[in-house]
């Protein structure tokens, strides 16, 4: 399989602390893969870093092959990365339908003039973008919401109209952020069923940021350990799981000492 | 709950005596003479009768949404094993609620005396004489005394019996607020057998929903069509009063028929009414006289400047403070190719050139592009340095810019002649006619400036309109909204901002050079900070990101103190209440957008989804109806049971 994503040797420096340090990480085309560590661990300055808002003082970032560093945030959309965020930053007073549209700017190409004059061209193609927002509603299942203003929609729900919203732009990587933080059981279930069905019907390749064990070792296929800025650990969920390095991270020295099978956790 | 009545009463109580003493200090009792009590009273009890239905029907929703121990909702009535109110745990209102009433009573009659002492004491101080403050002597104490129907020179001989007024003053106040208070206390206690029970039935009804649409929809037309009479030569109605009274005529006009188009229903309706009604506000500019003609021709100058304010900060949401700045580009850019002798600099280079500086180098509608552009380019220059600034930072910079194109017309005296202005502006031709040619017939000079300011501001919200409802429109408020996720969702930031600044400024310009052309000379003081606040002031007043209100708030804020010229110095003062009032009455501003309504309501009311506080008129007399109906089948069921 080659390399969709290919990490290499990234560190991000906050003033004195290292945010990132020294990352080396490849993600396969059409995988699933999580990254987990304990809070603070550097997850989210990565995909910030992968998605423009931080720039790397060192290492490279290629994606299909081409390089990332240096691009603003939109034009690594444009490129195919799209993400949503760990504590939901829907646009609030927009509709469901409205945030979609937002999603799909990029792939709009009428000019301000034929908005102006309503071309036949323009109307075409909003007409076609709303009818593409609504069957990504539909994916998601939230296509009963369309004309919802989205702060008034339901925790879980709102987490599933930003997946939405980045399906928007028509990615061919999806990075997701806590994708179920904060949501029940059920939700969370769904959440897990959308991740896969974004993979196998959409043929989007996911990298994402998860505290749930559950989740992460049910949905990956492959799990990258963060801790302190470093990646301690790569590979199959069971592999994860046995590591002892990561069972430290999370839990400490000292239980290193018992049998990992009875951390519950992992 | 219940107590609301007694602090909705106090509170419509204040609101009323603050909407009196503004009313005061802008000097209207005084202009409508003897007919000030009757007008205002009518005024205050339409207020009343407006809040006292959102009043009760809080009320009635506090009944019905409170469950109880059982948290089965009062609605369910109808249901196998509902429950009576009473037992839902919510008792009909029994001594609570006579206290409420008692308290509303009590709070009401308070305001009442209040005004009606402040009143007379004024009033009183006229007739003996007595000097009260050197500032508010002048206004204040005439329009007081007219409040209660005494004409100035009543007063001068000593012909006041003031009790008699105080206890004219007393009863309406009074009888007003009993009546009103009374209708409520009927709908509490469920006295349908009243007849103020039965005439708020009424008022809920079908019909007289369907009539006041209708009414609404209609009143405009009536208005303009009285306008036009009054225009008639040998037609008074208001004396010596006719000119600001034709204009403020004109002014409810207007807006009422932005009220008329919400009122109409989308489609085929509300086409045929706006049809109607630019026809009717077309036909303005040549019925009204050039004072009425050159007031609606400045508002409308300030439409256009809301309508493109509101799109840097109403769509976009970039908080300007600057945007006078664009206007004066607009204007000086128009002022230059049309008046070049006024401009030392420019009449010596055009003699250089070789030609003549005696004569405009551009017409109206030649310069029109080059004033947009120019203004648009001043857009520009504005927006790459504060790009990456947001609120407070962007309002502080945006303030010095609009000061610093104030202070370049001040001091470059050999481009801009300084202090002296640029004189003898021309005002704009129609397929090559000169402007005096056609106008002097049918339209007066400031009425063809009306007449282009009303098509220009039509097409500005055309566009402004349109432009709004595309990707454009989404990607502006989306960086609204929130500007990291916006770019991260593809929105290019740098553009998507210097679209906004330019698009703004071009209106800017747009009216720039209309407002030169109006005023024929303009000065650097013409384009001071206040330009700004004003422009800013109506959208806020008007409701920020909505074209209609925009209009309204001109209207309101360039139309009205025009009214009350002669008191000028009080129009700051007056301004700020009505923007207090305004800002208590309806948050969101006169006619808010949709948008900015979920915004407001949702920061009031966390839970409950859009906010009933702002629906539309119609939408609340729906929820009122709905609940009436509910409520008065919760009594008849909870009777049912009680009886045999």
């Amino acid at each position: 399989m080659t390399a969709l994503l290919s990490i290499q040797a990234v560190t991000k420096v906050f003033g004195g602390l290292t945010a990132v340090d020294n990352v080396d990480l490849d993600i396969a085309e059409r995988s699933i893969t999580s990254l987990i560590g304990p809070n603070g661990a550097g997850k989210t300055t990565l995909f910030n870093c992968l998605t423009g808002l931080h720039r790397p003082e060192t290492g490279e970032i290629l994606f299909d092959g081409r390089s990332l560093i240096g691009l603003r945030p939109d034009e690594i959309t444009a490129r195919g990365v799209a993400r949503t965020y760990q504590n939901i930053r829907l646009f609030g007073r927009m509709t469901a339908l409205e945030n979609v549209l937002v999603g799909q700017h990029l792939r709009l190409h009428a000019s301000h003039w034929s908005a102006i004059l309503r071309s036949a061209r323009q109307q075409a193609e909003e007409r076609a973008a709303r009818t593409f927002a609504l069957e990504l509603l539909a994916f998601v299942g939230l296509e009963s919401h369309a004309e919802v203003v989205s702060t008034n929609l339901p925790y879980g729900e709102q987490r599933l109209l930003e997946v939405a919203r980045a399906l928007g732009s028509r990615p061919s990587l999806l990075l997701l952020d806590e994708p179920a933080a904060g949501m029940n059981p059920s939700e969370t279930d769904r959440m897990m069923e959308l991740v896969h069905r974004l993979r196998d019907e959409m043929g989007i390749t996911i990298f994402l940021i998860e505290h749930d064990m559950k989740v992460v070792m049910s949905v990956s296929e492959t799990v990258a350990v963060l801790d302190y800025g470093e990646k301690i650990a790569e590979g199959t969920p069971e592999e994860v799981r046995a590591n002892a390095r990561v069972v430290e991270a999370y839990l400490g020295p000292e239980v290193v000492l018992q049998d990992t099978a009875d951390t519950p956790n992992l | 709950m219940l107590p609301i009545l007694a602090n909705g009463a106090f509170r419509n109580g204040l609101i009323v005596f603050a909407f009196l003493g503004y009313l005061i200090l802008i000097g209207i009792p005084g202009r409508l003479g003897g007919s000030a009590l009757p007008i205002l009273a009518l005024v205050a009890a339409l207020f009343f009768w407006v809040r006292l239905r959102r009043d009760l029907s809080d009320i009635e929703g506090s009944f019905l949404r409170t469950g109880g121990a059982t948290g089965k909702p009062g609605w369910r009535i109808g249901e196998p094993g509902h429950t009576s109110p009473q037992e839902a745990g919510t008792p009909l209102p029994g001594r609570e609620g006579t206290l409420a009433i008692r308290k509303g009573l009590l709070a009401g009659i308070t305001t009442g005396l209040l005004i009606a002492v402040v009143s007379f004491a004024f009033a009183s101080a006229i007739g003996s004489g007595t000097s009260i403050q050197p500032v508010l002597d002048k206004v204040v104490p005439v329009n007081v005394a007219a409040l209660i129907g005494v004409s100035p020179g009543q007063i001068s001989n000593d012909e006041v019996p003031p009790l008699r007024y105080l206890l004219q003053v007393l009863f309406f106040t009074a009888a007003g607020l009993i009546a009103a208070l009374a209708a409520v206390a009927a709908r509490v206690h469920g006295l349908q057998t009243t007849a103020v029970a039965r005439l708020s039935t009424y008022l809920d009804s079908q019909l007289f929903r369907k009539a006041a649409r209708f009414a609404g929809i209609l009143l405009p037309f009536l208005l303009l069509a009285f306008i036009a009479w009054l225009g008639i030569p040998g037609v008074t109605a208001f004396g010596s009063n006719e000119g600001t009274v034709r204009l403020l005529l004109t002014l409810i006009a207007t807006g009422s028929g932005l009220f008329a188009l919400r009122l109409a229903h989308p489609g085929r309706e509300q086409k045929t009414v706006a049809l109607l009604l630019a026809l009717g506000v077309l036909t303005l500019p040549f019925i009204l006289d050039q004072f009425q003609n050159s007031v609606m021709g400045l508002v409308f100058i300030f439409v256009m400047m809301g309508l493109g304010l509101n799109i840097v900060v109403g769509y976009a949401g970039l908080l300007d403070l600057g945007y006078v700045a664009f206007f004066a580009i607009g204007a000086y850019t128009y002022a230059f190719l049309s008046a070049p002798f006024s401009s030392p600099y420019i009449s010596d280079l055009l003699t250089f050139l070789g030609i003549s500086p005696a004569n405009p180098l551009l017409g109206y509608w030649t310069a029109l592009p080059v004033a947009m552009l120019t203004a648009a380019i001043g857009g520009i220059l504005l927006g790459i340095p504060v790009l990456r600034l947001r609120g407070d930072y962007l309002a502080i910079v945006t303030l010095g810019f609009g000061e610093i194109i104030r202070l370049f017309m001040l001091n470059l005296g050999e481009l801009t002649n300084g202090p002296r202005g640029i004189l003898e502006i021309s005002q704009p031709g129609l397929f090559g006619l000169a402007p005096q040619s056609f106008s002097s017939g049918l339209l007066s000079s400031q009425g063809w400036i009306f007449l282009v300011a009303l098509v220009s501001s039509a097409v500005v919200a055309f566009v402004a309109i349109r432009l709004n409802d595309s990707r454009l429109g989404r990607a502006w408020f989306a960086m609204q909204e929130d500007e990291d996720v916006a770019e991260a969702t593809g929105v290019h930031l740098v553009r998507t901002k210097l679209l906004a600044f330019a698009i703004g400024a071009t209106f800017a310009g747009m009216a720039g050079q209309l407002y030169a052309s109006r005023q024929i000379n303009i000065f650097p003081e013409n384009f001071s900070l206040f330009v700004s606040i004003d422009a800013l002031a109506l959208i806020i007043v008007g409701g920020i990101g909505s074209p209609a209100g925009i209009v309204l708030g001109a209207l309101a804020l360039k139309g009205l103190p025009e009214v009350l010229r002669g008191v000028d110095e009080y129009r700051i003062v007056a301004f700020a209440a009505l923007l207090v009032i305004m800002m208590i009455v309806r948050p969101a501003g006169i006619l808010p957008s949709a948008r900015r309504r979920i915004q407001v309501s949702s920061t009031e009311d966390q839970i409950s989804t859009p906010g009933e506080e702002d629906l539309d008129e119609e939408e609340l007399d729906e929820v009122t109806g709905r609940r009436a109906q509910a409520a008065s089948a919760n009594r008849e069921a909870a009777r049912g049971q009680e009886g045999p």
